[in-house]
């Protein structure tokens, strides 16, 4: 399920005319809105849920749901993105939760 | 790469430190650590003897970086890098580990937790360590000239005092003449003077001055460049009479035949080519194109007998190299015509403070006599409102500070002017400060104005007559007060910066003048290198603005004399991971971003200060101050224990300030306020340095809160650095809410340097909250 922004959150990622979620998209689906500089999903059908809007946004405004064959609505997977480190949380329908947490960067 | 050897040096500091840490236990774990070649302990190694003992490991090749666990780094910092730089380390390879203000002293009554602190703080910074850079100070070749744009009084008197001390000065007038806003008042307050006197004695000085420069009807068009060499454009009008040749006999205006309003609400006629009233420098006829009827008239050319008329000349523009640059472009009165009620610009007998100087200058030097604008008939009852337009939201919110002053001195004129007159004022409250209160007392005992405190509710016009008629309210009375037959009204109307500097630079300050932070950096703006004086800087009388003035010229002596040096802690930006976002360029509060020549942004180093908000807004962590890297950061959390109070007892990672929460911090260990000990902190140029990746790491490398020191939101030292932090601390609280993790784990608190009880209140109340919470569920 596509990536739903905060728009409270995002900031249009400031001057930029491409906003990190844009660049990033494999899909170029991202992109502002030019009325209230807001990022949105302009094909919510083409995403492929890679996450990668979701890791690179720089004020943690999007959020993606999870596709329904690996789990259905309620389900969250979400990164927290460190300087040598991401963390996925994954809660589940039932609220159960699991954290995974790997290590980016070895320099 | 030469291998690393930390010397990692423990200090009893004569016991302060060594009665509550075991520094002998401490040296035998910390002495085999990586990278760690000397490990000594001495009672005080800001001594003779312990800097002795330091240098000779550095020279005898036995340390090349050093870690000094000891006091803040807020102490004794000349002494160590000195000792230092004498025995051939660059200074930048010293880290100092804060044992003492927050560690010893908080923790006396707990060695056991003082001592596990110990080794934690001793850790990061060891990891600090390794990745230093030995840095040299930049070095920027300075030109010993200056650029004063407005010569007014503060352009002139910084001008001479610059001059006198050796440095070329070029000064830049919009105007025709110079002298700016009192070369046209009557008198002076507090002694009655007139001006031209005070500017006469300046112009004298000044032209026997070769290293003073002045261009009149000349602005400046474009600026680049930094401190040390900025590169100024300048434009200028012509004049069309040569300075050098006009004798200023007059002969030309007597054949012009075109007329030229001139200012002042007298209807005095001048002609097209003219000359000012009283104070005129250069003493030299100027023509006002707006009015010329062209060079098919010419009659002026004509009559020259100097020969110095050039109609035909043109606009040029010519650009110059100055090391610094002072704004002295002054005030403009405010806009009086905003002031309805007053009736100005409807009625001829209502005008501001500004033109009664000229009124008075105008009948001072003709009649003598005051006399109406309206008709030229003789004023005899005459009344000022003070703060027209001034301490009011929806005009000028703030006092102009000498417009009350102003009337103490232009009721006097009336005295002068017109002795017969009666004269009121309507005040709210008079302010007449300093010496200045004698002017009052001596207003009030001569009887020469009667004062009704009421700001009045109206002013009409009999227009059959001319005269006005104030409507008010006498509040100390509390009755209504109706003054009928006034011949004159005078509004005391305030300050506004003259517009010019925000075209070159943003504006920093809380009000519309461009000056820095009012008591700490009050002549800086937003570009290092360009100083505001005089009324730029804010309202100010005379005496301020020379005060001002001098205070500028000292900004500016320091950085054009000698080479102009900047600490080495620049940003820097890993092209090779940058994705262009621009978000350095827009949060940047000194604007020293702009793209390079390979399109990648790029800092302005002159226009720097080293704040790191760039580095903590780089949403991809690629930019990095020098010797404060986020692989430092990262490198410092990832040698700390998480569990080094035991299991259940939280750890925090602490970041602060150095201006004004790290400095807090300090003073409740050294007042010996304890706070517990679960706080370790790592000390950042600005809140807004923290970059949230290095908070996140934080917390996923296992600490369970991140605590954020910075300044309270106006007293920023960078404008707005602690406010971004904010944001960008509620954005991964949000986060961390929707992944199950309690937001209350971050926290921002904001500190001035001497909040040592609340920076106490806040550690206490954030370990106890975190002791309820349990340990942090993104815990490894
Ligand atoms: C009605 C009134 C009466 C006053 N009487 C007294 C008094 O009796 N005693 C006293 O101590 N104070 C008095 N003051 C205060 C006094 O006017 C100021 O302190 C003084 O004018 C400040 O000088 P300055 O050089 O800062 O500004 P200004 O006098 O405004 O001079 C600024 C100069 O810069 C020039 N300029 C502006 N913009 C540009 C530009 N972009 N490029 C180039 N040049 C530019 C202007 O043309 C001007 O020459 C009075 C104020 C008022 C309102
Ligand atoms: S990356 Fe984030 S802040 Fe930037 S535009 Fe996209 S959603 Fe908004
Ligand atoms: S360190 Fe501060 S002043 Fe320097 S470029 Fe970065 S944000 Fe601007």
């Amino acid at each position: 399920m596509p990536p739903k922004v905060n728009l409270e959150k995002c900031d249009g990622c400031k001057a930029e005319q491409e906003p990190l979620c844009e660049q990033i998209c494999p899909g170029d689906l991202m992109t502002l809105n030019p009325e209230t500089k807001k990022a949105y999903c302009r094909s919510l059908r083409d995403c492929w849920d890679c996450m990668s809007c979701v890791k690179s946004c720089p004020q943690g405004a999007i959020e993606t749901r999870l596709p329904y064959q690996i789990g259905y609505y309620q389900a969250k997977l979400i990164p927290l993105m460190g300087t040598n480190r991401i963390t996925w949380t994954c809660i589940d329908l039932n609220g159960k939760v699991e954290r995974f947490s790997f290590k980016t960067r070895n320099d | 790469m030469e291998k690393t050897q930390i010397g990692l040096y423990l200090c009893r500091c004569h016991g302060e430190i060594g009665q509550t840490i075991d520094l002998d236990r401490l040296a035998k774990a910390m002495g085999n650590k990586k990278g760690v070649s000397v490990c000594r302990i001495h009672p005080a190694w800001c001594s003779e003897a312990g800097l002795a003992v330091l240098r000779e490991d550095v020279e005898e090749g036995r340390v090349n970086r050093v870690v000094l666990a000891a006091c803040s780094p807020r102490e004794k910092e000349i002494i160590f890098r000195q000792a230092a730089e004498s025995a051939g380390l660059n200074p930048c390879l010293i880290e100092r580990c804060n044992l003492r203000e927050q560690c010893a002293w908080p923790h006396r009554e707990e060695p056991e937790a003082a001592y596990r602190k110990a080794v934690n703080l001793i850790n990061m910074s060891l990891a600090r360590a390794r990745q230093a850079e030995p840095l040299d100070p930049l070095v920027f070749p300075a030109r010993k000239a200056v650029l004063v744009v407005g010569a007014g009084i503060a352009g002139l008197s910084a001008a001479l005092d610059l001059a006198a001390a050796g440095v070329e000065v070029t000064v830049v007038e919009k105007e025709a003449f110079a002298g700016g806003k009192v070369a046209r008042f009557y008198r002076y307050f507090p002694r009655f003077c007139p001006p031209g006197c005070g500017l006469e004695y300046l112009m004298a000085e000044i032209r026997k001055n070769p290293r003073i420069t002045i261009y009149t009807l000349t602005e400046v068009v474009g600026l680049d460049g930094g401190p040390g060499n900025f590169q100024v454009m300048l434009r200028q009008r012509p004049r069309f009479v040569r300075t050098e040749a006009c004798t200023a006999c007059g002969k030309c205006a007597e054949v012009c035949p075109a007329e030229r309003p001139q200012a002042g609400p007298l209807p005095v006629t001048k002609k097209a080519i003219y000359i000012p009233e009283g104070f005129a420098y250069p003493l030299a006829y100027a023509l006002d194109k707006e009015v010329c009827r062209g060079e098919n008239c010419g009659l002026c050319a004509e009559a020259c007998p100097a020969h110095a008329i050039d109609l035909k000349a043109k606009e040029r523009e010519f650009s110059l190299e100055a090391g610094a640059i002072l704004w002295c472009t002054g005030w403009q009165p405010y806009d009086a015509g905003r002031l309805e009620l007053f009736g100005y610009g409807r009625y001829a007998n209502v005008i501001t403070s500004l033109e009664f100087e000229h009124l008075a200058l105008q009948c001072g030097s003709a009649s003598g006599r005051l006399l109406r604008p309206a008709d030229g008939s003789p004023v005899r009852r005459i009344a000022f409102i003070q703060c027209a337009g001034s301490r009011d939201v929806n005009h000028l919110p703030y006092c102009s500070q000498v417009c009350c002053t102003v009337t103490l001195k232009q009721v006097q004129y009336v005295r002068k002017l017109a002795p017969e007159a009666e004269s009121y004022v309507f005040y709210m409250d008079l302010r007449s400060t300093g010496e200045y209160e004698e002017m009052y007392r001596r207003v009030q005992e001569e009887g020469m104005a009667i004062f009704i405190r009421g700001n009045p509710a109206a002013v009409e016009e009999d227009p059959a007559s001319g005269c006005l008629t104030i409507l008010a309210e006498d509040t100390l009375a509390g009755e209504p007060v109706r003054l009928e037959n006034i011949d004159l009204v005078v509004l005391a109307i305030g300050m506004r910066p003259e517009p010019g500097p925000e075209s070159f630079i943003e504006n920093l300050a809380t009000w519309e003048f461009p000056s820095g932070h009012v008591q700490c950096f009050p002549f800086e703006t937003q570009r290092r290198g360009l100083y505001v004086a005089g009324c730029a800087q804010g309202p100010m009388d005379v005496a301020g603005t020379v005060r001002s003035a001098a205070g500028a010229a000292m900004k500016a002596m320091s950085v054009i004399s000698g080479n102009f040096t900047l600490p080495p802690a620049v940003p820097v930006v890993d092209k090779n991971k940058c994705d262009k976002c621009k978000r350095c360029m827009e949060e940047c509060p000194f604007g020293a971003w702009s793209w390079d020549e390979t399109q990648y942004p790029a800092p302005d180093l002159r226009k720097c200060r080293q704040c790191g908000i760039c580095e903590g807004g780089c949403p991809l962590g690629v930019i990095s101050l020098r010797n404060f890297t986020i692989k430092q950061l990262t490198g410092m959390i990832e040698a700390l224990d998480m569990e080094f109070l035991g299991r259940g007892e939280p750890t925090v990672v602490a970041f602060l300030c150095i201006n004004d929460a790290y400095p807090a911090a300090d003073l409740a260990g050294r007042q010996g306020l304890s706070f517990p000990p679960n706080i370790l902190t790592i000390p950042v140029p600005c809140a807004g340095a923290v970059n949230m990746s290095v908070v996140v790491e934080a917390l996923t490398a296992g600490a369970d809160g991140v605590l954020v020191g910075g300044c309270p939101s106006d007293q920023c030292h960078y404008r707005k650095g602690s406010d971004l932090a904010e944001t960008r601390l509620n954005n991964v609280r949000e986060t961390l809410e929707r992944m199950l993790v309690e937001p209350e784990r971050v926290r921002l608190v904001r500190l001035q340097a001497d909040d040592r009880h609340l920076f106490v209140m806040e550690a206490k109340r954030f370990v106890a909250a975190l002791r309820a919470l349990g340990p942090s569920p993104l815990k490894p």
